[in-house]
């Protein structure tokens, strides 16, 4: 007698199931008997079985339209409970409809420009690829990619007058060919444009628009950038922003033909039959061979990175935002998951109201699969609906968000496109789907129940206790999301009150930089600034908050150097910006270049390199890389500065060194900055036209206020805070409907009840206070089981409070008092309606 | 009531288990498919036949009590329902008409 093959008999009971794996197998044993053996047969037969089981038609699930039919029909007649479910899930969906899009705008979104895909960026990862010269000497030796140079300011360039700034690429001449660009208007500039006596400019379509109101004759007209005249010969089309997103660039101007030392990086399109890799291959042999030809470079030492053209350029822009993404992902997809809870808590309640129903159903045949996949179908309509209007919602979220961008203080944000492309909408689509198997199955499981009994007598406490638990759930991850917002409003406070350790009251500032280099010139500058009426005092440094200068010096000759931050400043910079000098004094109020300076250090720097010790009369080494003339110098420390901060006021004190403008050349990049008798801001025009008295040769970066720059690196923080703030909103709203609605059908199951109290004699007080219990006491252990889940999670947050401990009392009893009060206003309106329950109509119930 | 459309298998199929009657479960539905028809049927396909023929409201099948033979395991019955007599004789009246007057 044969046995059939053990693995292919347990397989089949496995993938196959239930009684019909029994039959089958049962058939397939008694045909082996029957034919006296044959395993490879037995295999073959029971394969089959299982490529049936799973073939398309048995997961088509026939019947699938009576499903959807009936949950629409349900649907219609309860438009009520439907509508709270969409609307619950269509503003979970649509804040992370508008997060998506912002992280799609950021790390995959392409250039609008034809064959996108093959276009590709060529850097480095702390450098420009090359410099123009170099450029213009490899461009035409490339064999995979045909490569455009992109030179971009950097900064805004001042047109004409002040106050009126674009942003510019420079740009070689194969730019629109590479790219693909056409022209709304005119033409891009051709091969001869750099060296033209009139020099030509391509404006965007936004530029053209705002600037010339859309000015049909705007061709041929000028433009003065910086100290030049440019002429309009084109407009770019109208989705084209430049190539380095998300700044939006106003401007395109010719690369300077090959010259200077200006860098530059490439964007490039892959030659037809190329892929990335010919291309990163032959740009790694090309910047060896510029390595080899300028080894003093250390720029061209930093390896270079060819990828494809995706989301934002600049990688220290993407990394720089990883943290608070990985927040707002988090927060979001909370908030997303409160949703569900809430739906899947409607969705029961219904499931409660119909259990007879259903009871009735199963025993009049209908199967337990049939009734689960009727519910999971419900949940999809319903997760359909929500997703139709999360997206409608998400898009005109994105685009408020778009139109409130321009007034942000950071460039950076200026360019965000929040639309909804494909990507997007994939993400959503699996967002929902997950949404609806999500909040459907609880439901699921309670219609399909196996066990009909209690539900027939009408009792059935499993399907309440469930709600409580999900009511539960709900309460504590949005007291986790209050109790982060509470941390971050209150590190805002806290932030707002550190002492920036320099005066920025009545200050105002004007940035330079003196292309000549004449040493003289800020002498004037300061003593003509000093004349101005109400102008208490005058000063100059390189840096002013929040912008530092690098630098870097060894303790002892032949030491590696450490990387420092520097500035070069006027003697009179300590008194007028109110930084004690600790220790020593501070510098002589004259002097002349030389290579042993005088050096003054912030306390941390005297912490950090002669710890313990007097660090009056100690040696520093800059060596040629760290001084601006290149050549070998010895500093002697005459004094030590309080500590200040720097770029933020919610960093750590970073070793920094100060020069005296007097002994060190400096590159020509000065701010002056004045004390004024009034508000500071009236004295910056009279800075912008003393500077323009003085020099052909002076461009003016920026000017203002130290309070409005003390303020602007505030803007972040406030960012972050309100943004998590909405959302911590928003999941309150979303768990208070929650409790809200335990409460109220717990209410309702228990009319009967409250009637027999009530006709018992129950005080109206009473019963209220039941009911009111009731909620307080879900939220209790909400509550509680909360304050565990954040003591975990806040940790996360450690990065974003500015030295305040994550666990701040004042954040977390603040954050539990708040949803105590909520939850007594959410159980407040069920309480009162039972109170209203007659005793005779409650006694009828049913 | 419109007519339902049976494929050529699903006709074979039918046949066999009217053909059967009472003894119609898996292995004598083969064997006779085998036998009169020369086909070679796998056990999935015809277990997929036959779920999409009760599916379609054509054939009835239960379980019976397991019994000592074939290693215990019970035995899935088929029988035909009404309408699936009336799909086989409204398929055969239709191949009926098309051959009428035909020889070849």
């Amino acid at each position: 007698m044969s046995e059939p093959p053990r693995f292919a008999e347990w397989l089949l009971r496995r993938l196959v199931g239930g009684r019909d794996a029994d039959a089958v197998a049962g058939d397939l044993r008694e045909t082996l008997e029957a034919r006296g053996g044959g395993r490879l047969w037995y295999w073959r037969q029971a394969v089959s079985c299982m490529a049936v089981r799973f073939s398309l038609y048995r997961r088509s699930l026939p019947g699938i339209g009576t499903d959807f039919s009936r949950a629409l029909r349900r649907i219609r007649r309860n438009p009520g409970y439907a509508l709270t479910a969409v609307l619950c899930l269509a503003l979970a969906l649509g804040v992370n409809t508008t997060l998506f899009s912002f992280l799609d705008s950021r790390y995959f979104r392409r250039l609008p420009v034809p064959g996108a895909d093959r276009i590709v960026s060529i850097s480095r990862e702390r450098a420009s690829f090359c410099t123009s010269r170099q450029y213009f000497a490899i461009r035409n030796s490339l064999h995979t990619i045909n490569a455009a140079a992109v030179m971009d300011s950097g900064d805004p360039l001042e047109l004409g007058r002040l106050g009126l700034s674009a942003w510019v690429e420079s740009v070689s001449p194969n730019y629109p060919e590479v790219l693909g660009l056409g022209t709304v208007l005119g033409r891009w500039f051709g091969q001869d444009s750099a060296s033209a006596a009139e020099p030509p400019v391509v404006i965007s379509y936004r530029f053209w628009k705002t600037r010339f109101g859309g000015d049909p004759e705007v061709l041929g007209k000028q433009i003065r950038i910086v100290d030049k005249f440019h002429w309009v010969v084109g407009v770019a089309p109208a989705q084209f922003a430049g190539t380095i997103p998300p700044m939006v660039i106003d401007l395109w101007v010719p690369l300077r033909a090959p010259g200077g030392r200006a860098t530059v990086n490439l964007v490039a399109r892959l030659a037809p039959g190329a892929t990335l890799a010919n291309a990163a291959a032959e740009i790694r042999v090309i910047a060896a061979r510029l390595r080899a030809s300028d080894p003093r470079n250390d720029e061209l030492a930093s390896p270079p990175l060819v990828e494809p053209h995706m989301g934002f350029v600049w990688r220290f822009q993407r990394n720089f935002f990883l943290p608070v993404l990985t927040l707002l992902s988090a927060v979001s997809g909370i908030v997303l998951l409160i949703a569900c809870v809430n739906v899947a808590n409607l969705l029961l309640s219904r499931a409660a109201v119909r259990q007879r129903e259903m009871a009735v159903r199963q025993s009049l045949g209908a199967s337990r699969a049939r009734l689960f996949r009727e519910t999971l179908a419900e949940g999809l309509v319903l997760a359909a609906g929500g997703l139709a209007l999360g997206i409608f919602l998400g898009y005109w979220t994105g685009r408020t968000i778009e139109l409130v961008l321009p007034s942000v203080p950071y460039a950076m944000y200026r360019g965000l496109r929040l639309g909804i492309d494909w990507r997007v909408a994939m993400f959503l689509a699996a967002a929902g789907a997950l949404c609806a198997v999500l909040f459907s199955l609880p439901p699921a499981f309670a219609n399909s129940r196996g066990n009909l009994s209690p539900s027939m007598k009408g009792v059935d406490a499993r399907n309440s206790r469930q709600r409580e638990i999900y009511s539960v759930a709900q309460v504590a991850l949005s007291l986790t999301l209050l109790i982060a917002t509470g941390l971050l409003l209150r590190a805002l406070d806290r932030v707002q009150h550190i002492d920036p350790g320099f005066a920025y009251d009545h200050r105002a500032y004007i940035s330079l930089r003196d292309e000549a280099q004449n040493p003289t010139l800020f002498s004037t500058l300061l003593d003509q600034a000093r004349q101005i009426p109400g102008v208490e005092g005058a000063t100059a440094a390189w840096g002013v908050f929040p912008n530092t200068g690098g630098g870097c010096a060894a303790v002892a000759h032949g030491e590696k150097s450490r990387d420092l931050i520097s500035n070069l400043v006027d003697p009179s910079y300590f008194d007028l910006m109110r930084i004690p000098i600790v220790k020593g004094s501070g510098f002589a109020p004259s002097g002349s270049f030389t290579n042993a300076p005088q050096v003054i250090v912030n306390e941390a720097m005297a912490r950090a390199f002669w710890p313990g010790q007097d660090p009056l009369g100690k040696r520093l080494w800059f060596g040629p890389e760290c001084t601006s003339d290149g050549k070998e110098a010895i500093g002697t420390v005459i004094g030590v500065a309080r500590d200040a901060k720097l770029q933020s006021l919610g960093e750590q004190p970073e070793p920094l060194y100060y020069l005296s403008r007097f002994e060190d050349r400096g590159n020509g990049f000065y701010s002056l900055i004045v004390r004024t008798t009034g508000d500071p801001r009236e004295w910056v025009q009279p800075l912008v036209s003393l500077v323009e008295r003085n020099g052909g040769n002076v461009r003016i970066y920026k000017s203002g206020t130290l309070d409005a720059a003390v303020a602007e690196s505030l803007w972040e923080v406030k960012w972050q805070a309100s943004l998590l703030g909405a959302i911590g909103l928003l999941a309150i709203v979303l768990a208070s409907i929650g409790v809200y609605g335990v409460v109220a059908c717990a209410v309702a199951q228990r009319t009967r009840e409250i009637g027999v109290r009530m006709a018992l004699g129950a005080v109206p007080l009473d019963v209220q206070w039941m009911v009111l219990a009731h909620g307080l006491r879900i939220t209790a252990i909400g509550i509680a089981v909360g304050l565990l889940l954040s003591a975990f999670t806040v940790r996360l947050l450690r990065g974003f409070l500015y030295g305040l401990s994550p666990f701040d009392p004042v954040a977390f009893a603040g954050a539990s008092l708040a949803w105590i009060v909520i939850a007594i206003f959410a159980s407040w309106y069920p309480a009162r309606r039972a109170t209203r329950v007659d005793p005779m109509t409650a006694l009828n119930y049913e | 009531m419109s007519a339902t459309y049976l494929g050529e298998f699903e006709q074979i199929v039918l046949l066999a288990v009217l053909r059967l009657g009472e003894k119609a479960y898996g292995v004598p539905i083969r064997a006779e498919i085998e036998n009169r028809a020369g086909r070679k049927v796998t056990v999935g396909a015809l277990y997929g036949t036959l779920d999409r023929l009760e599916a379609k409201g054509l054939v009835h099948s239960w379980f019976a009590d397991a019994t000592a033979q074939r290693g215990g395991r019970s035995k899935r019955y088929f029988k035909l329902l009404p309408a699936g007599v009336e799909a086989l004789s409204g398929s055969k009246a239709v191949f009926d008409r098309m051959w009428e007057g035909l020889h070849v």
